[in-house]
């Protein structure tokens, strides 16, 4: 049986001292993250703000890269269908949205051929949406936000809410200023604490506050558990004549094996750049796989080496995406606090699209925020309007068909794409509804039982180039990663022992073969007292994979001092 | 006391450099970029002088429309107000351009002391205060590592760093300008009420005049070429490092 442990409530917190005194800051309405969802959200709220007249509530949005978009990562094919309804006229004011896609192909790869599909199936058919960059989207759409009138702050990371009873009344932003030690530096700044009416909870994936209130009040009850995939990603410069801007290419196959989830991405971006990355799914059986080298192998794939050959690699990143749709949302409404986009898990695995679900569910929130804080009753009861929103409007006509699409795939590719093919015609219906789900950690295999007790075939590999295919650490650089070193590790381990010896024995220590950033190293003890975890913090890349994918969950993924993490420019 | 601190914008450290296609700058179209470090010194240095005798800190930056960023940055930190001399030419522009550009701007402002960087962490060529200096037509010491104002608020004593570990103390009349070096102090966060006032705060844009004729050009820069090689010395102890040591100066030239 897998070892729990309740990690809800940090044990990162200062030792509150009797010489801190704590800024505050009152709002109506806090936003916790800059990406799609929280910039819709605080977007909508401004201009509630200016179409109904009164007192303007004030907002403010909390993000903890250093600068807007920093930390935004994404293929990215977008349906401009909720940035046209939040921003009609997005044209005129600049939006990046340059590229439309110009055609989609589909390809099953062997280890050598690519076989084309002989149709893109309908959800994949991206006439009318957009190849972008997620960190320029994210980047413009902050400066919208604050022409609006909203303050953005960046660097700063909300680290605990803020609670009066069961209700939440805000978020605890990090101290900065703490050294590897636990002590405090000259430049000690302790965080605030921003009071708000509503918090609109946008920490993406796995986020940190967000997952201590699921936690704390059981939000997924009764829910499937929600399934995850890690994106790795890399931009290409190459030569331009090999691939029309706006072609947008998606493969199954290898390197995977039918029994792992996901699949390759090529998008075409102008001037010979080119969006390459590969998505595997957090649900894999085999403890040895890797999705750093699946995502090698993926590139040697002579589709892609044809593409790559001579080109340059020139930016690189990963993160993780919630995978388990409708069936794995939580309860997203609890008194004082909303939950939107990817922290919520409202993305579409079949369309492989979640931008504009993210932002449609920030501006739903939006609008429940506003009515409530003008009403003046943020109880859970009121805000249960965001549920309505969700249950009656775009969001559940896109997600309820597909529900069971990332489920059907626990039965391997095969099983996946037929159960995919009929649900357009069924519209989702299955014998067993919800298909049964388990959570990524509890699917993966230790080494005996997932080999039968032989010896572990050598897994497969990739020979590293430096031109084609790369070592996590060169990756790393080119995600533009930085952290202060002196600063106490952010990812927190609750028993290291297990790594040396259950987990080593079990798994082979699957955190080294996961972590895309090197973060995780088994290391020679001591004077011969065998092996030890080493935490590489500062190569942390923010893709909270670490945090799902352990078989003990007992890592726990805290924001490092606020501003720290990757810089994503152009991803 | 009314103290101007100059800020350069610059390419994050450690930031994947690429040649751009002219082969004469990096491309810079898609980095991320951040305040010059020592400039982030001058500044801190600037505010503890505000706090200890009072005034005003006006920061004064030249560049493209891009600057914006380290200027924010700087009046959230607690500059009172700012200058921002834009031209998209002084992206890649030598000192001497870039100190003409700031003293335009600069020379109806009678500042008391201005203090910039002691060198750009792009550039490196560690002038532009110096030229600066020339063209305000004010007294300079450059590598600061202490500045104390004299108590009727006339004169400085500075502290300069010299080489091998020496230090120098140098005294001065005001008006001044001081090159800072990286860890005289430290930096302060930026705070959120910081950031909510700097809002307010004004920036002033003027436009960068037309270039002089340029003093320098850069004709081409290229990434190093990588070559490794491994020699092994023969001899006793003593006599291979005797000879590591010539080898180091005379053929590798790095001692």
């Amino acid at each position: 049986m897998a070892l729990r442990r309740d990690l809800a409530g940090s044990r990162r917190e200062t030792p509150e001292k009797a010489d801190v005194e704590r800024e505050t800051l009152d709002v109506d309405v806090l936003v916790v993250g800059g990406g799609p969802a929280g910039l819709a959200a605080a977007y909508r709220l401004a201009r509630l703000n200016e179409e109904r007249g009164g007192e303007p509530l004030i907002v403010a949005v909390l993000e903890k890269a250093r600068a807007a978009g920093a930390h935004m990562l994404s293929g990215a094919v977008l349906d401009p269908s909720a940035l046209s309804e939040l921003m009609p006229d997005w044209k005129s004011r600049g939006a990046p949205l340059d590229l439309p896609v110009r055609d989609d192909r589909i390809y099953f790869l062997t280890a050598g051929r690519a076989l084309p599909f002989p149709i893109t199936p309908p959800p994949l058919r991206n006439h009318g949406h957009y190849v972008i960059s997620l960190n320029r989207l994210a980047k413009w759409l902050t400066e919208q936000v604050e022409a609006a009138g909203v303050d953005v702050f960046t660097g700063f990371a909300g680290t605990e809410l803020l609670y009066e009873g069961d209700r939440v009344v805000g978020v605890r932003t990090g101290d900065r200023g703490i050294d590897r030690h636990g002590e405090r530096k000259p430049a000690f700044e302790p965080g605030v604490d921003i009071r708000a009416k509503v918090t609109v909870l946008a920490d993406g994936v796995r986020g940190n506050l967000t997952k201590t209130l699921i936690r704390r009040f059981s939000l997924d009850a009764g829910r499937s558990p929600q399934s995850y995939a890690i994106g790795i990603k890399e931009l290409w410069d190459i030569d331009p004549q090999r691939l029309a801007a706006g072609s947008v290419i998606h493969t199954m196959g290898h390197p995977l094996r039918f029994e792992e989830f996901g699949g390759g991405f090529i998008y075409a971006l102008p001037d010979g750049r080119l969006s390459v990355g590969f998505v595997a799914g957090l649900d894999y059986r085999d403890p040895l796989f890797d999705p750093h080298v699946a995502f090698q192998r993926f590139k040697r794939h002579p589709l892609v080496a044809s593409l790559l050959a001579g080109g340059q690699m020139v930016r690189y990143g990963a993160k993780a995406l919630p995978e388990g749709g409708w069936h794995a949302l939580p309860r997203c409404h609890l008194d004082g606090a909303l939950i939107v986009g990817d922290a919520a898990g409202f993305l579409n695995s079949m369309r492989l699209k979640g931008i504009h679900l993210a932002m449609r569910s920030g501006m739903h929130a939006a609008d429940v925020a506003f009515r409530a804080v003008r009403e003046n009753d943020v109880s859970a009861g009121r805000l249960s309007e965001y549920a309505r929103l969700v249950e009656a409007g775009p969001i559940r006509r896109e997600l309820y068909p597909v529900r069971n699409v990332h489920q059907s795939f626990a039965g391997g590719l095969l099983a996946g794409l037929l159960y995919s093919g009929m649900s357009l015609l069924t519209g989702g219906w299955w014998f067993r509804d919800p298909m049964p789900a388990h959570a990524g950690h509890e699917r993966i295999r230790t080494v005996a039982k997932y080999f039968g007790g032989a010896a572990p075939p050598e897994p497969p590999s990739a020979p590293i180039d430096r031109e084609l295919t790369f070592d996590r650490l060169t990756n790393v650089h080119y995600s533009g990663t930085r952290h202060d070193e002196n600063q106490p590790s952010h990812l927190l381990v609750a028993d290291t022992d297990i790594c040396r010896t259950r987990c080593m024995e079990e798994y082979r220590n699957p955190c080294t073969r996961f972590c895309p950033a090197n973060v995780y190293e088994i290391v020679d003890a001591d004077a011969g007292e065998g092996k030890r975890l080493q935490i590489n913090a500062s190569n942390c890349v923010h893709c909270k994979t670490c945090d799902i994918m352990d078989p003990y969950q007992i890592i726990d993924w805290v924001p490092p001092e606020g501003g720290g993490g990757p810089s994503y420019e152009g991803m | 006391m009314k103290i101007a601190v100059c800020i350069k914008q610059v390419v994050t450290r450690d930031w994947p450099l690429r040649v751009a296609e002219s082969a004469t700058w990096v491309r810079d179209d898609d980095a991320s970029f951040e305040m010059n470090e020592p400039d982030a010194y001058a500044l801190e240095e600037a505010l503890r002088l505000k706090e200890l005798l009072g005034g005003e800190v006006v920061v004064c930056s030249a560049g493209p429309a891009r600057v914006s960023q380290v200027i924010r940055e700087a009046l959230a930190r607690g500059a009172d107000r700012a200058i921002h001399v834009e031209g998209e030419a002084l992206a890649a522009a030598e000192a001497d351009a870039v100190a003409a550009a700031l003293a335009g701007a600069m020379e109806g402002e009678s500042f008391d002391l201005v203090l910039t960087g002691l060198q750009s962490d792009d550039q490196g060529f560690g002038q532009t205060g110096v030229v600066l200096a020339e063209r305000l037509g004010l007294p300079h010491a450059t590598i600061i590592m202490e500045v104390d104002v004299a108590d009727d608020g006339g004169s400085l004593r500075v502290k300069r760093e010299l080489e091998s570990g020496w230090f120098q103390w140098v005294s001065m009349p005001l008006p001044a300008l001081l090159t800072i070096q990286s860890g005289i102090n430290q930096l302060r966060y930026a705070t959120l009420r910081g950031i909510m006032a700097a809002k307010r705060k004004e920036i002033l844009t003027v436009p960068a005049q037309s270039a002089e004729t340029a003093g320098q050009r850069i004709l081409e820069l290229y990434v190093p070429e990588k070559s490794s090689a491994t020699r092994f010395i023969d001899g006793s102890a003593p006599e291979a490092a005797r000879e590591l040591v010539r080898l180091l100066r005379e053929e590798a030239r790095v001692l």
